[in-house]
C-alpha cells in the first residue's frame, strides 16, 4: 500500500473474540464481520470512513494472538503491520479476559507506535468479577485507554474522541523494561543489527523478534545478509537460554506473560466467589461428556431442519416467477441465439437468487448464531474425537458446516487451520459435502420419487463417505495433525446485528466470486445448446453414460452442465430426456435415478469450487480434487448399479 | 509430575513443562499458557477426545486435543474443596 493520500491510517488489532470488528462495524458500518471462532475475519478490510467530518482510514486486521504468526490468517495481519508504519493503532482487548489480552498489548508497545487500547466488554469483566482501574491502567501502559461495550454501542464517541485527539496532537509511546538481563542480551543485540537489514519499527523491537524467530524462516534470510550478525543473534539466544533454561523465544513470551500478569494484578481487582450465573449452568450442560453430544446432535438436526423448513418453499416461491420469465422470453424471441444466450443469463442470476440463496442465507444466520453464541467453538470441541478418526481436529468443523451453503466460502475460511496439511485434506473434503444446489438436486430427484427417507439416507452415506475419503487421504499424508488448540470463548447472548453483519459478510464471497462464475458458465451453456453442441458430447460420453452407468445416453451433455453448475443437471435432464419433471419414472427407473443423483454429487466439485481451490490452494491441489471427485464419482456408481441390479 | 491428559479433575495444577515442538509451543504461549501458570481441568469428553483446560493465571479457558494435553505436564497444587 502506497501513501499516495493523505488520510491517516488507522490500524485495528486484537486478539481473536475481542470484539475488534464489532467495533470497528459501529464505525464503518456493514462492512466487517465478527467472529467467535478465532480468525474468520481472514482477509483485512479496509475501509476509507468519514467520522466526524474527517476522512480516515480505516484498516481492520484479522484476530492475531501474537505478533508471532501460527496461522494464515494470522500473517495477514503481520505482513500489514509491519510493512508501513501506522499513524493509529487502535488495539482492542477483551477486558473479561485483560491478563491475556495484556500480552498482544506489550508486543504492540514494544512497536512505539501511535497507539489506544480500547477495553471492550467491558460488561462481562464486570459480570466475572473484575474492577478495572481504567486511570491506573492508563498510567501503568502510557498509553490511552477507553472502555467501550461495543455491541451496544457504548463508548464509541469516547473512543473516536480519543482517536482524533491521538491523530491531531500525537501520542508518544514508550515500551515497558523487561528484567535486567534479559533487556541487557537485547540492547546488546540491537547495537550489532547489521546496516543493511530493514528494521522494523525501532532497533529494540528488531533484535526481539530475531531472537523469537529462531528456527523460523527469518533466520535463514539474516544468515545470508550477515554471517557475523547471525553468529551473535545465536549466541544472544544460547545466553538467555542457559540463564532461563528455556528456549529465547520462551524468554521472551515469558517476560511479557509475567508483566501482563503483574499490571493487571496492579490495575484490577478480582471479586473471588462470584455467582454462577445462568449461562454458566448453560454452559455445563452443553458441554457434559455425555448430555454435550445429545445437545449437539439435536443442534445439527434442528439446523438443517429449519434451512430446509425455510430454504424449501423459498424455493418453490422464488422459480416460479422465474420459468413464467423463461417462457415469455421463448415466446417472444422465438429459439434464435439471443434466446439462448438470455437464457442463460436468466438461469444463471435466477438459479443463484432462487437455489443457492434460499438456503445459503438461513444456513450463513443460523451459523452466525451458533458462532457468536460461542456454541461453535464448542460444537469444535464435542467433534474433536470424530474428526480425529478422519485425521482433522475439532477446528474444520466449521469450514465443513459452511460447505453445505456453498463450497466456495468454506474453502476460503479453511484458512483459519494453522497447517497447510489440515487445509488441504480439508480442502479436498469440502467437495464431497452436498452444497445447497447438489441438495435441491437430492430433494428433487430422490426425496420427490423415491421418498424423504431414501434422501436422509442419502445424505447419511454421503457423511460416512467424507468420513472414509479422509481416512483414506490421511493413510497418504505422513504428518500427523498439529492437534487442537482452540480457545473457547464464554458464551454470549449474540447481537442481531453482528449476525446479520457476518451472514452478508459470508454472502459477500459468494456474490462477488461463485456468482459470476455461475452466470458465465451458464451463458457458455446456452451457447453450447444453441450450437447442437450438446450431441457431439453425449456421443464422446456415451461409453461412460450408457455402458457404465446403464443411464439415457441423452444424459451424458447433463454431466458437462454439472460442472458448469450443479443444479442445472436437475434441469438439462428433464430437458434432453425430453418429459415433464412429473412423468420422469415413465423414461428412467428409480435405481437410475439413484446412480444419476450419485454421480451428480459427487462428480466434478462445480467450475466455481475448482476455481476457488486453484486460487487459494494452487492448481495441484485443485487438480487432484478434480481427480478425486471424478474417479469418487465413477466407482460408486458403478458400486451402486452393481448393488442395486442385483436387488 | 504428571502428563496434563492423566491429571486429576479435582484440583488445582501448575504447568512445570511444555514439550514437543516450537509450533505447538508458540501457539500455546500466545494463548497465554507458560510455565508455572495455575490451571484447571473443566470437562473431559468421552473417547479419549480433547480436555478443557482453565488457566486461572489468565483467566482464558482452552480446548487442546488429547495429543497436546500429553505434552504438557503438571503438578498437583492442592484439591479443590
Amino acid at each position: 500500500m502506497t501513501k499516495e493520500n493523505r488520510y491517516p491510517d488507522i490500524i485495528f488489532i486484537g486478539q481473536p473474540n475481542s470484539g475488534k470488528s464489532t467495533l470497528f462495524n459501529a464505525i464503518a458500518g456493514l462492512k466487517a464481520e465478527t467472529s467467535n471462532f478465532p480468525g474468520t475475519t481472514v482477509k483485512h478490510t479496509h475501509s476509507r470512513v468519514y467520522v466526524k467530518g474527517k476522512v480516515v482510514n480505516i484498516i481492520d486486521l484479522p484476530g492475531t494472538y501474537s505478533l508471532n504468526p501460527s496461522d494464515p490468517a494470522e500473517k495477514v495481519a503481520l505482513t500489514h503491520l509491519f510493512s508501513e508504519k501506522p499513524d493509529l493503532i487502535v488495539n482492542v482487548v477483551d477486558a473479561s479476559v485483560l491478563s491475556r489480552s495484556l500480552e498482544l498489548t506489550l508486543e504492540l508497545i514494544e512497536l512505539e507506535y501511535p497507539m489506544i487500547l480500547v477495553l471492550n466488554m467491558i460488561d462481562l469483566a464486570k459480570k466475572k468479577g473484575i474492577e478495572i482501574n481504567v486511570e491506573k491502567l492508563e498510567e501503568i501502559l502510557g498509553v490511552p485507554v477507553i472502555p467501550t461495550i461495543a455491541s451496544r454501542g457504548r463508548g464509541i464517541k469516547e473512543m473516536l474522541d480519543a482517536v482524533f485527539k491521538a491523530l491531531e496532537k500525537g501520542l508518544t509511546i514508550a515500551h515497558i523494561k523487561w528484567s535486567r538481563d534479559v533487556e541487557d542480551k537485547i540492547e546488546e543485540l540491537g547495537k550489532k543489527l547489521p546496516e543493511n537489514l530493514p528494521v522494523v519499527a525501532n532497533k529494540r523491537f528488531t533484535a526481539i523478534k530475531m531472537i523469537e524467530a529462531s528456527g523460523l524462516f527469518a533466520d535463514k534470510i539474516v544468515k545470508e545478509i550477515s554471517f557475523s550478525f547471525s553468529k551473535v543473534l545465536n549466541r544472544v539466544r544460547q545466553d538467555l537460554e542457559t540463564a532461563h533454561s528455556a528456549p529465547a523465544y520462551e524468554v521472551t513470551a515469558a517476560e511479557r506473560h509475567n508483566l501482563a500478569h503483574k499490571i493487571f494484578e496492579k490495575s484490577s481487582q478480582v471479586k473471588r466467589g462470584r455467582r454462577t450465573t445462568f449461562l454458566d449452568k448453560v454452559d455445563e450442560f452443553i458441554m457434559h461428556p455425555i448430555l454435550g453430544y445429545l445437545v449437539l446432535i439435536a443442534v445439527f438436526l434442528g439446523f438443517f431442519f429449519v434451512i430446509f423448513k425455510v430454504g424449501n418453499p423459498l424455493e418453490g416461491l422464488l422459480l416460479g416467477p422465474l420459468d413464467k420469465l423463461r417462457s415469455l422470453l421463448l415466446h417472444h424471441l422465438g429459439r434464435n441465439i439471443i434466446f439462448y444466450l438470455a437464457d442463460g443469463l436468466l438461469q444463471g442470476i435466477g438459479g443463484g437468487v432462487a437455489i443457492v440463496l434460499p438456503y445459503f442465507i438461513p444456513l450463513l444466520f443460523l451459523m452466525s448464531f451458533l458462532e457468536d453464541l460461542g456454541y461453535l467453538a464448542r460444537a469444535g470441541f464435542l467433534m474433536d474425537t470424530f474428526m480425529h478418526q478422519i485425521g482433522l481436529h475439532g477446528k474444520s468443523i466449521s469450514p465443513f458446516i459452511l460447505g453445505f451453503g456453498c463450497n466456495v466460502p468454506a474453502i476460503i475460511s479453511t484458512r483459519i487451520l494453522e497447517s497447510r496439511r489440515d487445509r488441504i485434506i480439508t480442502s479436498l473434503l469440502i467437495p464431497f459435502i452436498p452444497c445447497s444446489a447438489r441438495t435441491t438436486i437430492i430433494l428433487a430427484l430422490v426425496a420427490f420419487y423415491l421418498g424423504p427417507l431414501w434422501a436422509f439416507g442419502f445424505y447419511l452415506f454421503n457423511i460416512i463417505l467424507i468420513a472414509v475419503i479422509g481416512r483414506v487421504i490421511t493413510l497418504f499424508v505422513k504428518s500427523p495433525s498439529p492437534g487442537l488448540i482452540l480457545e473457547i470463548p464464554s458464551l454470549k447472548i449474540p447481537s442481531l446485528k453482528s449476525m446479520l453483519q457476518k451472514t452478508y459478510f459470508q454472502l459477500k464471497s459468494f456474490i462477488k466470486f461463485a456468482w459470476p462464475i455461475l452466470i458465465a458458465g451458464s451463458v457458455i451453456l446456452g451457447l453450447l445448446q444453441y450450437l447442437n453442441f450438446d450431441r457431439f458430447i453425449n456421443l464422446v460420453l456415451s461409453p461412460l453414460v450408457e455402458k457404465g452407468l446403464g443411464l439415457p445416453r441423452d444424459l451424458g451433455v447433463t454431466l458437462v452442465f454439472g460442472f458448469l453448475r450443479k443444479e442445472l443437471s436437475l434441469l438439462m435432464a428433464l430437458q434432453s430426456l425430453g418429459v415433464r419433471y412429473q412423468n420422469l419414472l415413465q423414461v428412467i427407473s428409480k435405481n437410475q435415478i439413484i446412480i444419476f443423483t450419485m454421480f451428480v454429487n459427487f462428480f466434478i466439485p462445480c467450475l466455481s469450487t475448482v476455481a476457488i481451490l486453484w486460487k487459494e490452494m494452487g492448481k495441484k491441489i485443485a487438480f487432484l480434487s478434480m481427480a478425486l471427485n471424478v474417479s469418487v464419482a465413477i466407482a460408486l456408481s458403478f458400486l451402486f448399479r452393481l448393488i442395486l441390479g442385483k436387488l | 509430575m504428571i502428563r496434563l491428559a492423566d491429571a486429576p479433575h479435582d484440583s488445582s495444577l501448575r504447568i512445570v513443562d511444555i514439550l514437543g515442538g516450537h509450533g505447538v509451543r508458540r501457539r500455546l504461549f500466545a494463548l497465554g499458557f507458560h510455565k508455572d501458570d495455575i490451571i484447571e481441568l473443566d470437562s473431559k469428553s468421552i473417547l479419549g477426545g480433547p480436555v478443557l483446560v482453565r488457566n486461572l493465571t489468565s483467566e482464558t479457558s482452552v480446548a487442546l486435543g488429547r495429543g497436546i494435553a500429553q505434552k504438557i505436564m503438571v503438578e498437583v497444587v492442592d484439591k479443590r474443596e
